[in-house]
Parts: C-alpha cells; sequence; structure tokens
C-alpha cells in the first residue's frame, strides 16, 4: 500500500524572537521516519534556537511543530520520552563516574535498576566504550565524552534522536570516527536522525537539508537535488591575481567569471568543463597555480542563494 | 519525579563528597570562625569588666550552627549556575520529570548536605557548655531542616535568573552576611540600637537563631523553651512563602 510516509518531525511557519529580536522567521523542516536530516547554518543562524525549540526547552512562538505525530504545543512531555538529545554543550556531570551520568539519567525518566542497568551496559557497548564505564567523565578525552553523551541520549530507546552540532570541538579524526558509530547505531535502531552543523562536509551525508542563514530557510531538499540545481560542472583557477584573470578570461571565450579570493570561477557556457579545463590550462598554464575541476557544492549554494562566500560569515572556532 | 528528584539530590551529595575541599572548607570555616572570635572577643569583653571567657564561645555557638545551614544551604545553589552553564540542566529539563524534579532534587540535596554537617559541628555542643539530650537532638533536627529547605529555596531563588557564580556570591555577601549578623547570632538583640532592633525583629532568621539558642540551652530534664512553637511556626510559614516562590519561578518556561 502506498500510504503517505510518516513524519518523525515536522515543522511549518516557525519562528522565533528574543523579545524584539527576531532570530527565526517562516522556518518549515520535514524529517521522514527513519530518515536523517540536517540544518546546515554558519554561525548565528539561529539552527541552535530552531534546535532548542525542537527539542522542547525554548515555548513554540510562531508556527506548528509535530514530532512522533503529536503537537510540540500541546504534548510537550509525550515528546520528551519519545526524542533523544544531544546539547552542543556537554550534559554530563564531570565529577560522576560514566555509569553514574547514565544511571542518573535514567532515573530522570524512571527506568528501573534491573533493567536501568542492563540497558547502560548494552549502550555503553554499542559506543565502544564498555570498559569506561568506572571512569570519571572528566578523566576521558573529548571524543569519548561525546559517546558518553550519545549512551545517554539513546539510553531512553528514544524514536529520534536530535543532535546540536554532535562533533563540535572536535578534531577531524575522531569527527569522522563519531559520524560511522552514528550511522551504525541509526541503521541497527531505526533511528530518525535530526542534526544541526556548521561544516559543510558534515551535512552531505544526510538525506535532506535546510540551509538556514540569519534566521531564514535559504534552500531546502535533498542534498543531491540541491547540487543539481546549481547547474553544471566548472573550473576554478587558482591565481595571485583573481580579477585581472577574470576579466581576460572573460573577454577570450565563451563564458562566464566569477573572480575570489585567489582563484577565479569559469563556468562553461558551452562544452564541458573538462575540455574548458585543459583549454584554460593550455592558455593560461604560466599565470595560474592551479587548474581544479569541480562539481557544485553546498558551498556554492550558499554563495549563490545569500551573495556571500561561506568562510566570510563569522565562523567558530 | 520522585526518583528524578532523589537521583538529583543524590547527585548534589556525590558531588559535594568528592570535592575534598568543600568538605573542608564547609567545615572547618565555621568551627575556625566560633573559636577565634568566640575566645578573641571572650577575652576583650572580660577586660571590659563582663563575665568569663567561655560565655561568648557558649552564646556564639548557636550562631555558628545557623552560619553553617546557611553557607552551606545557599551555597549548594551554586551548581544550578555552573550547571545552567555547563549544559548539564539541559539535559534535566528536556527529562520528562521537568522543573518540578530539579526543584525538589535541589532542594533535598541542599537540606540534607546542611543537615548533615550543622549535625556534625552539634557534636562540639559540649565544648560550648551546652548539653543537648536526645529530645532537644530530635527538635534541633526538625529546626535545623525546615531552616535549611528555606535557605535552599532562597538560594534557588537567586541563583536561577542568574548566569554567573561571581555575581552569586556578590549577593552573598551584600544580603545574606548581614542578614545572618542581624539575626542575634553575634550579639544579642537587646542591648543594641533601636534601628538595628527593628531590623532584627524583621529578620526570619532571628527567629532561627532564637529557636536554636533556646534548644541548645535547655538543659537535660528541663521543659523545651516557651516561645519554641512560636519561632518554629514563623520559620516554617517564610520557608513554606520561598518554596511556593520557587515553584512559581522555575514552571514559567524560559
Amino acid at each position: 500500500m502506498a500510504a503517505a510516509s510518516l513524519a518523525a518531525v515536522e515543522a511549518t511557519g516557525v519562528g522565533y524572537a528574543y523579545g524584539r529580536k527576531r532570530v527565526l522567521d517562516n522556518i518549515s523542516l520535514r524529517l521522514e521516519e527513519g530518515g536523517m536530516f540536517c540544518v546546515l547554518g554558519p554561525n548565528g543562524s539561529g539552527k541552535t534556537t530552531l534546535f532548542k525549540i525542537l527539542s522542547t526547552i525554548f515555548a513554540l512562538q510562531d508556527g506548528e511543530i509535530s514530532i512522533a505525530g503529536r503537537s510540540l504545543r500541546e504534548f510537550p512531555t509525550p515528546i520528551r520520552r519519545k526524542i533523544g538529545v544531544l546539547f552542543q554543550n556537554p550534559a554530563v556531570d564531570m565529577k560522576l563516574t560514566v555509569r553514574e551520568n547514565l544511571r542518573h539519567h535514567g532515573h530522570l525518566y524512571g527506568l528501573e535498576s534491573y533493567d536501568l542497568e542492563k540497558r547502560i551496559t548494552k549502550n555503553l557497548e554499542a559506543l565502544g566504550i564498555e570498559d569506561r564505564g568506572g571512569d570519571f567523565v572528566e578523566n576521558l578525552s573529548g571524543g569519548l565524552r561525546r559517546r558518553v553523551e550519545i549512551a545517554k541520549a539513546l539510553l531512553t530507546r528514544p524514536s529520534i534522536l536530535l543532535m546540536d552540532e554532535p562533533t563540535t570541538g572536535l578534531d577531524p579524526a575522531i569527527r569522522s570516527e563519531l559520524w560511522s558509530i552514528i550511522s551504525g547505531i541509526r541503521n541497527s535502531r531505526k533511528l530518525s536522525v535530526l542534526f544541526t552543523t556548521h561544516l559543510l562536509e558534515e551535512a552531505e551525508p544526510a538525506d535532506e537539508i535546510l540551509l538556514l542563514d540569519q534566521g531564514r530557510s535559504v534552500a531546502s531538499g535533498p542534498v543531491a537535488e540541491l547540487r543539481s540545481s546549481l547547474g553544471k560542472e566548472y573550473v576554478r583557477l587558482g591565481t595571485y591575481q583573481p580579477k585581472k584573470l577574470a576579466a581576460r578570461i572573460r573577454k577570450e571565450g565563451e563564458v562566464e567569471t566569477l573572480a575570489e579570493p585567489a582563484s577565479v570561477k569559469v563556468l562553461p557556457v558551452r562544452g564541458t568543463a573538462a575540455q574548458m579545463a585543459i583549454r584554460l590550462w593550455r592558455q593560461y598554464g604560466k599565470e595560474v597555480t592551479s587548474v581544479t575541476l569541480c562539481r557544485p557544492t553546498l558551498e556554492d549554494l550558499f554563495l549563490q542563494k545569500t551573495g556571500r562566500p561561506w568562510s566570510s560569515t563569522p565562523g567558530e572556532i | 519525579m520522585l526518583k528524578a528528584a532523589y537521583s538529583l539530590a543524590l547527585r548534589e551529595v556525590m558531588r559535594f563528597i568528592r570535592q575534598k575541599n568543600r568538605v573542608i572548607g564547609a567545615l572547618a570555616t565555621p568551627v575556625i570562625f566560633w573559636f577565634v572570635l568566640g575566645s578573641g572577643v571572650g577575652r576583650s569583653l572580660l577586660e571590659a569588666g563582663s563575665r568569663t571567657r567561655i560565655d561568648y564561645l557558649s552564646y556564639f555557638f548557636p550562631g555558628i550552627v545557623l552560619l553553617i545551614v546557611l553557607f552551606t544551604a545557599i551555597l549548594s545553589t551554586v551548581s544550578i549556575i555552573e550547571d545552567r552553564k555547563e549544559g548539564f540542566l539541559q539535559g534535566v529539563l528536556v527529562a520528562p520529570a521537568g522543573w518540578a524534579a530539579i526543584l525538589f532534587g535541589k532542594l533535598m540535596g541542599g537540606t540534607i548536605l546542611a543537615v548533615l554537617q550543622a549535625l556534625a559541628v552539634v557534636l562540639l555542643a559540649p565544648y560550648s557548655d551546652h548539653h543537648p539530650d536526645l529530645r532537644v537532638i530530635v527538635y534541633l533536627v526538625g529546626v535545623i531542616s525546615v531552616l535549611a529547605i528555606g535557605l535552599t529555596a532562597l538560594g534557588f531563588l537567586i541563583a536561577w535568573p542568574m548566569d554567573s557564580t561571581q555575581g552569586f556570591h556578590a549577593v552573598i555577601n551584600l544580603f545574606f552576611v548581614p542578614l545572618w549578623l542581624l539575626s542575634g547570632a553575634l550579639f544579642p538583640a537587646g542591648g543594641a540600637a533601636e534601628w538595628v532592633r527593628v531590623l532584627m525583629r524583621f529578620n526570619p532568621l532571628s527567629y532561627a537563631h532564637n529557636a536554636l539558642q533556646g534548644l541548645l540551652a535547655t538543659q537535660p530534664g528541663m521543659p523545651l523553651p516557651a516561645d519554641l512553637s512560636h519561632d518554629f511556626s514563623i520559620v516554617i510559614a517564610v520557608t513554606l512563602v520561598l518554596v511556593m516562590a520557587c515553584a512559581f519561578q522555575v514552571s514559567r518556561r524560559s
């Protein structure tokens, strides 16, 4: 039967203001059951505010949200039983051991001791930290602490996992390790996942993304669709004089050029980008430092929609 | 909800015990205070023609018990500010148990710590010429518990909207230290200036101090102080108001 698929999270027209300052405006999104959704945006784009509304910390002001089929406005408490939440700031107690933290969390959800201990063991195993149960959290590395947080969020068997910048402050190797753990758990538990990030590459594995900028939705949809909407492949030339080179290339060929810091973006009007790359290399080889054949990325999408390069936005350390 | 509150209270106690400096600071400071001030002032008063040295050590003792309860209860609520900063509080807020668990967990945790420490100091009572019997101890536990709940609630009320622990310490120095000074802990109302006496009459801690003083002075076999029920009712009433104020404050979602 081709029934319409169920939404784990559905938001329509969500808006939020701190006093007079409006930080979210008319945001809509839909996370399919079992899907993975990414809210992508630079620092200050409203990601965390949206996250706090979804995780029931902030009261919903404008718009409607339903989570696990129930209205967030009317049933925040039953919704809390359905969601596992991973905050940007650590929500574990450093002075307690890993097991004590999880036990405490279980008590907050009314779990009983025998069942709780079994669940704790199971979740520590799933995260590969079963041998760390007795360690104080303050003695663990950043990556291991994050794993404790995930084990904690999953302890109550949520059907939806919400994560706010889950890899903040971790180095790239630990980051990718964490993502592979998350995707493993997602597959084995039929978990719907919604996460926020300011890292473009982290958004790629999501089924769908919502690109936020200054509290507004800039673009949304499946990553592949968004990318193809940007059009064809292009060539990027590394150079020390982008403006001068861009002007010359534009004069000579049937191309569009765009001077960027330390590079020129060249889009073919006719023919393929690969052919053009070879031509450009032959013609301007001495003036450029590199020739790169590129597929449109989310970075390009952001540039196209906002007129600003991604890196010009105040980034996070 | 009860389980969640219990778990939060247990966490509070465990955090306290694991930070050894906190245990030492909380117990030793008031005792040193008592001993130095008690002995020092005692001697000065002796020179001024007062009676004996032991008198002031003895007078000061209930005030020290009060100080312990005050400091432990109020300082236990600093953790609310830390929890908010570190993100721990968010994790509790999204749990189904919600705000009621947080409030009662914190009140319980602060109260347990304050009562245990106050009782540890009460063990020193014989050295200050107080000799409480079992009956008096039971009443002491009652008064100290209610007082501790009230003071933890007061700390909670102040800490909840704050985002810096420095600010909280400033409030303590500005507000709580005078409250304690004007409770009769350091000097009796009798000989004080008129305006000080008025302040002391409106200070709820005065009644707590009076109750503690009366109870501690009760010798084995003697009847309980006559104004105990009056003082204790005031402490209970103020505590109830403070707890209700906390509930009101926390139940409003931020």
